[in-house]
C-alpha cells in the first residue's frame, strides 16, 4: 500500500510539474495580452520534433551524438520554440488583442490546426509516433521501496529552477516589471504607455520557451511524441491555468498540480479510471468554474458601472 | 411610411426577374462547384465567387436591389426557392456523392443556425454544439436500436434530451463569461465525447451500428425514390428530409430574431449591464440560447444518425464544434443567410480540396485565420433590423 | 401616502473604500430630487445600489412599498425603475429604434414558444412596440426620430443622451434615474434638456425623477428637493437655496475645485 502510494506520489509530482509549466505559459500570455493563446500547447509540443531534428542534424553535419549533444539539441529546440512564439504573436495573435474574446479563441484554435499539420507535413513521416529518449535515466534514490528515477528529479528540479527564475525575472528586471505591470492592470499599464512590442515579444518568448521545456519533458515522460499531442497538452495546460486563475503564476502551478492529481487519483482508485480520467479532470474544471469563476487564486473582477 | 427604400423600389417585372435569376444562378453555381473535379476548376469557381463578393462590396446598391426585389415579390421568390430545392436532385441525377455532400451541408447549415443564436445573436461562446449534436444522434439511435422506436418518435425524444443538456451547460453561463465560459463548454464537450467513448451501452469507441432507416407511409428511406417515373437514389430521401429541417431552422431563426427574444439577445451581446437595466433577465436569456441551440442541433444529429446508420464518438469531437463555429464566423454572425452560405462553403470546399489530398486541414486552418484577420464580420455582416419596410 | 422610494442607511464598501456611508433619503410620487456632490462622492453608486447593480453592504431599499434590497437588476426595473448611465451605455450596433424597443422589454411578454408558434401575436407585439417607440422618439426630438434607422453608435453626444432617456422611459417607469444627463451638452442642448424634463413632468405627473447633476443651471431649474453627497455621506438636504448656502457643501465644492484648478 505504501509502495503504491509513493509510486503514485512520484507520478503525480512529475506530471503536475509538466502541466504547471504549460499552464504558466497560458497564464502569462493571457495576463499580458488578455488573449487566450489556445495553440500554446501545440507550440510547446513542436519542441520534441525540433529537438529530434536538431540532434539528427548535429549527427549528420558534425558527426556528434550522445547525451551532451542531445542536451545541445534540446537547448536549440527551446530557443527555436521561443522564437516561434514571438513570430506567431507578431503575425497572428497580437491582432486579436482588442477583438472579442471569441475571435482570438477561434483564431488560435485554427492556429493549432495549422501548427499540427505543418509538423505532420514537414517532419519526415510526421503522421507516425516518434520515439523520444529519456532526458535522464537510471535510479536516483529509493523511498519506501519505490525507485525514484533521475528523470523525476530532473523534472522537479527543472520546474523549481524555472519558477524561481521566472519570479526573479518578473520581479527584479525592468522588462519583467513592465510585463507584470502590463498584466496586473492592463488599463493603467496602457495609460502609462506600457504597450510596447518589447513586452509582448518577451512575454511570448518566455512563455513559449517554458512551454517547449514542458513539451520536451512530456515527450520524454511518455517516451514518444506525435504531431497531435499538442491538443491534449493544450487543453490540460489551459484548464490548469483557468482553475488556478488566469494571470496568476502561483495559480498556474496549483492548477497543474490539481489536474495531475485528479488524473493520478482516477487511474489509481477508480476501476477503469484510466479511460475516464479526462471525464474527471473536466468535471473538476466545470465545478471549479461554477463555484469560483475567477479560478482558485484569481482575483474576482467587479465591473465598475 | 418608408422613406429610403420606396424611392428605389424596382418594378414588379424587374423584381421578379432579379429574384428568379439570382436564385437560378446560385443554384447553377452550387451545381458546378459540386460537380467540379480537380483543383483548378474549384479554384476558378472560387475566384468567380470572390469577384462576386468584390463587386457587392464595391457597389452595395447591388445587394440593396437584390433584397428589395426579393421583398417586392415574396411569393415568386418563395416558389422559385422551393422549385430549386425540389428539382436539384433531378439535376444531380445518380451522383450519390454529390447528394451526400448536400445532405451533410444542410445538416451543418442547421447546426450553424443553431449555434448562431448564441454566437451570433448573443455572442456567447459555445464549443459544445458538437456534443448536443452527438446527444441527439445517440439518444435517437439508442431508442431505435433498443426499443424499436420509429424515427419520427425518436426525433422529439432526442430534441428533449439535448435541450435538457443545453440547459445544463447553460447554467454555468450565469456565472462565467468569455474565456471561462468557453472553457466550460469545451469541458462539457470533452466529457460527453469521452463518456460516449467509454460506456459500453453506447458501443464505446466502435459506436452504434445498424440504425434502421426511417420510413414514411410505407416508403423506406433506404430504397430509391421514384417520382413520376424518375428514379432518384435513396440519398434523395434524406436530401429532402434535411432540406425540410433547414426550412424549419430558418423559420425558427427568423421568428426568434424578429421577436423580442432576438432583441434581448442582441442587447446582452452589446452590453450586459445596460441590458439588465432594461429589465432583461440576462442569465435566463443566456441559458435559453444554449437550450435553443441544443434543441436544433439534436434534430440534425438524429437525421445524421439515421442517414449514415452508423455513429461513433469520432463524429462529435471538439473539432466538429470548432468547424460549426467557423461556419458562423465565416458566413456572418447574426445573419441567417450568411450562416447558411458559410455552412455550405465550408462543407463543400474541404471535400473538393481533396485534390490537394493531405493539405486539406492545413488549408482550412489558414482560411479561418485569414478570415478572422481580414474580414471578421464574415461574408455577410449582420444587418440593422427594418420594420415594415422590407415587408 | 407612503413614499415611492425609501433608502435607509445604505452603505456600500468596495474593499477598504466606503463609497456610500449610511445614506438615507426618500422621494415621493411626482417629485424631483436633484443629487449633487463632487466627483467620486458616491452618487452613481447610489443609483447602482437602488437598481440592484450592486448589493449594498448594509442598509435597505424600499420601492413602491416593497423591500428590494439586493434584488437583481432586471426585477427592480420590472417594478418600475428606469435609468440612464453616466457614460452612455447604448446598444451601439443596433438601430436607434431597436434601442427604444428593447427598453419595452418588461412591457412585452412573448416567450420562445410564443415567438415560434404564435408568430402573428409576436409580430403584432413588435409592430405596437415600433409605433410606441416612434412616438417616444418623436416626442424626444425630431432630429432623433429622423435617425431612427441608424446604428445608435453613430449618434452625436446630445442625441445619445436623449436616446438613453427615451429608452428608459420606454419601460413606463414610476421612477426615472438620470445620471448626469447634461454631460457633453452645450448650453442650448442643456436648456432643451431642462425643457424636456419639465415637459415629462407635465405629461406624467406621477413620474418621480432623481437627477444627478453637475450643471447648477439644471439643478436650479428643479430647486425643491436637493441632496448633496460627499465622500459617501449625505451632507445636506433641502431646497436648492438651503443646500447651496450650507457651509459643508461649499467646502466640499471649493475644496475639490481648488484641487482641480
Ligand atoms: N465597482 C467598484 N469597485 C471599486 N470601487 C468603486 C466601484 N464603483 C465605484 N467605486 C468607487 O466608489 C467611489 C464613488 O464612485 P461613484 O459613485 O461613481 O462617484 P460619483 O458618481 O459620485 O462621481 C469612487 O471612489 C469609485 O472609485
Ligand atoms: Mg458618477
Amino acid at each position: 500500500m505504501a509502495e503504491l502510494f509513493v509510486q503514485q506520489l512520484v507520478n503525480w509530482v512529475t506530471l503536475g510539474c509538466i502541466y504547471a509549466l504549460l499552464a504558466i505559459g497560458f497564464s502569462l500570455i493571457f495576463g499580458v495580452l488578455n488573449v487566450i493563446h489556445f495553440s500554446h500547447g501545440d507550440v510547446a509540443m513542436t519542441s520534441p520534433f525540433i529537438a529530434l531534428a536538431a540532434a539528427q542534424a548535429l549527427a549528420i553535419a558534425i558527426g556528434v551524438s550522445g547525451p551532451v549533444w542531445l542536451t545541445v539539441a534540446t537547448c536549440i529546440a527551446v530557443f527555436a520554440v521561443g522564437l516561434i512564439g514571438v513570430i506567431l504573436d507578431k503575425v497572428v495573435i497580437r491582432r486579436f488583442r482588442d477583438a472579442p474574446a471569441m475571435m482570438a479563441l477561434v483564431a488560435t484554435v485554427a492556429l493549432g490546426i495549422v501548427i499540427r499539420e505543418l509538423i505532420r507535413h514537414l517532419y519526415p513521416q510526421g503522421s507516425n509516433p516518434h520515439a523520444f529518449p529519456r532526458l535522464a535515466s537510471g535510479v536516483a534514490l529509493e523511498i519506501a521501496g519505490v525507485q525514484v528515477g533521475w528523470f523525476t528529479l530532473l523534472v522537479v528540479s527543472l520546474t523549481l529552477v524555472l519558477v524561481v527564475l521566472l519570479f526573479a525575472f518578473l520581479r527584479l528586471t525592468p522588462l519583467g516589471l513592465r510585463i507584470r505591470a502590463a498584466s496586473e492592470d492592463r488599463i493603467v499599464a496602457r495609460m502609462m504607455g506600457i504597450r510596447d512590442t518589447r513586452v509582448f515579444r518577451a512575454t511570448f518568448f518566455v512563455a513559449s520557451a517554458i512551454g517547449a521545456i514542458a513539451g520536451l519533458l512530456f515527450a520524454s515522460y511518455a517516451g514518444v511524441t506525435r504531431f497531435d499531442f499538442g491538443v491534449m497538452a493544450g487543453l490540460l495546460g489551459f484548464s490548469a491555468a483557468v482553475i488556478g486563475g488566469l494571470g496568476s503564476m502561483p495559480g498556474a502551478i496549483l492548477g497543474g498540480l490539481i489536474i495531475a492529481g485528479i488524473e493520478v487519483l482516477a487511474q489509481t482508485f477508480v476501476p477503469d479510471g484510466a479511460s475516464y480520467r479526462l471525464v474527471f479532470v473536466f468535471l473538476l474544471v466545470i465545478g471549479v468554474l461554477l463555484f469560483r469563476p475567477e479560478g482558485l487564486l484569481g482575483r474576482p473582477v467587479m465591473v465598475k458601472v | 411610411m418608408s422613406t429610403h427604400t420606396s424611392a428605389e423600389l424596382p418594378g414588379l417585372g424587374q423584381a421578379a426577374f432579379v429574384a428568379v435569376s439570382i436564385q437560378l444562378l446560385s443554384a447553377a453555381f452550387l451545381y458546378l462547384i459540386l460537380k467540379a473535379e480537380g483543383g483548378w476548376q474549384v479554384i476558378g469557381l472560387l475566384a468567380l465567387l470572390g469577384a462576386g463578393f468584390y463587386l457587392i462590396e464595391k457597389r452595395p446598391q447591388i445587394a440593396d436591389v437584390v433584397t428589395a426585389s426579393f421583398s417586392r415579390v415574396p411569393v415568386v421568390a418563395l416558389i422559385t426557392a422551393v422549385a430549386v430545392v425540389l428539382l436539384f436532385p433531378f439535376a444531380v441525377g445518380n451522383n450519390t456523392y454529390v447528394l451526400h455532400l448536400l445532405i451533410v451541408a444542410q445538416l451543418y447549415a442547421v447546426l450553424a443556425l443553431a449555434l448562431n443564436f448564441q454566437l451570433g445573436s448573443a455572442n456567447i461562446p459555445n464549443f459544445a454544439t458538437g456534443a448536443s449534436y452527438g446527444i441527439g444522434a445517440y439518444v435517437s439511435a439508442l431508442l431505435a436500436i433498443n426499443f424499436g422506436l420509429s424515427f419520427w418518435l425518436t426525433l422529439p425524444a432526442a430534441a428533449i434530451a439535448a435541450t435538457l443538456f443545453g440547459f445544463l451547460i447553460g447554467i454555468p453561463s450565469m456565472r462565467t463569461r468569455d474565456t471561462y465560459l468557453a472553457l466550460v463548454t469545451i469541458a462539457f464537450g470533452v466529457v460527453v465525447q469521452q463518456l460516449l467513448n467509454n460506456f459500453t451501452w453506447t458501443g464505446g469507441p466502435n459506436g452504434l451500428v445498424g440504425i434502421p432507416a426511417p420510413s414514411l407511409f410505407g416508403h423506406s428511406f433506404a430504397s430509391p425514390l421514384v417520382v413520376f417515373g424518375w428514379k432518384l437514389p435513396s440519398q434523395a430521401n434524406f436530401y429532402y428530409l434535411s432540406a425540410l429541417l433547414v426550412v424549419v431552422a430558418i423559420i425558427t431563426a427568423h421568428r426568434l430574431h424578429s421577436s423580442r427574444i432576438g432583441l434581448a439577445w442582441n442587447a446582452l451581446r452589446a452590453d450586459e449591464i445596460a441590458a439588465r437595466a432594461q429589465g432583461i433577465n440576462v442569465a435566463w436569456f443566456k441559458v435559453l440560447a444554449f437550450a435553443v441551440d441544443a434543441f436544433l442541433a439534436a434534430f440534425a444529429g438524429t437525421i445524421y444518425a439515421f442517414y449514415v446508420s452508423y455513429i461513433s464518438p469520432d463524429n462529435f469531437t471538439f473539432l466538429v464544434s470548432v468547424t460549426i463555429m467557423t461556419m458562423v464566423i465565416v458566413g456572418g454572425m447574426d445573419n441567417i443567410f450568411g450562416v447558411i452560405v458559410g455552412a455550405f462553403l465550408l462543407t463543400i470546399l474541404p471535400e473538393k480540396l481533396r485534390a490537394f489530398s493531405d493539405y486539406r486541414l492545413l488549408f482550412f486552418g489558414i482560411v479561418i485565420i485569414a478570415f478572422l484577420m481580414i474580414r471578421p464580420q464574415g461574408l455577410f455582416p449582420q444587418r440593422i433590423r427594418s420594420y415594415g419596410e422590407s415587408r | 401616502m407612503s413614499q415611492l422610494l425609501e433608502v435607509n442607511e445604505a452603505t456600500m464598501r468596495f474593499g477598504g473604500l466606503v463609497a456610500l456611508n449610511a445614506v438615507s433619503f426618500s422621494i415621493g410620487r411626482g417629485e424631483v430630487l436633484a443629487v449633487i456632490g463632487p466627483n467620486g462622492a458616491g452618487k452613481s453608486t447610489l443609483f447602482n445600489v437602488v437598481t440592484g447593480v450592486y448589493r449594498p453592504t448594509s442598509g435597505h431599499v424600499r420601492f413602491d412599498g416593497i423591500e428590494i434590497t439586493g434584488h437583481p437588476s432586471h426585477q427592480v426595473v420590472a417594478r418600475g425603475v428606469g435609468r440612464t448611465f453616466q457614460t452612455s451605455r447604448l446598444f451601439s450596433d443596433l438601430s436607434v429604434l431597436d434601442n427604444v424597443i428593447i427598453g419595452m422589454h418588461t412591457r412585452t411578454k412573448t416567450g420562445v414558444l410564443g415567438a415560434l408558434f404564435l408568430p402573428g401575436a409576436s409580430r403584432r407585439e413588435m409592430a405596437a412596440c415600433v409605433e410606441k417607440a416612434e412616438l417616444l422618439l418623436k416626442a424626444s426630438s425630431g432630429e432623433l426620430f429622423e435617425q431612427r434607422h441608424r446604428p445608435a453608435g453613430t449618434l452625436a453626444q446630445a442625441d445619445r443622451r436623449r436616446l438613453e432617456i427615451a429608452r428608459a422611459l420606454a419601460s413606463e417607469p414610476k421612477l426615472l434615474l438620470l445620471d448626469e444627463p447634461s454631460v457633453g451638452m452645450d448650453e442650448v442642448e442643456t436648456d432643451a434638456l431642462i425643457a424636456d424634463i419639465r415637459r415629462l413632468r407635465t405629461e406624467r405627473p406621477e413620474l418621480s425623477v432623481i437627477l444627478i447633476e453637475h450643471d447648477m443651471r439644471v439643478v436650479e431649474a428643479f430647486p425643491d428637493h436637493v441632496m448633496c453627497v460627499d465622500y459617501g455621506s449625505k451632507i445636506a438636504e433641502g431646497d436648492f437655496a438651503t443646500v447651496k448656502s450650507d457651509p459643508r457643501v461649499q467646502e466640499a465644492y471649493l475644496g475639490k475645485a481648488a484641487v482641480h484648478a
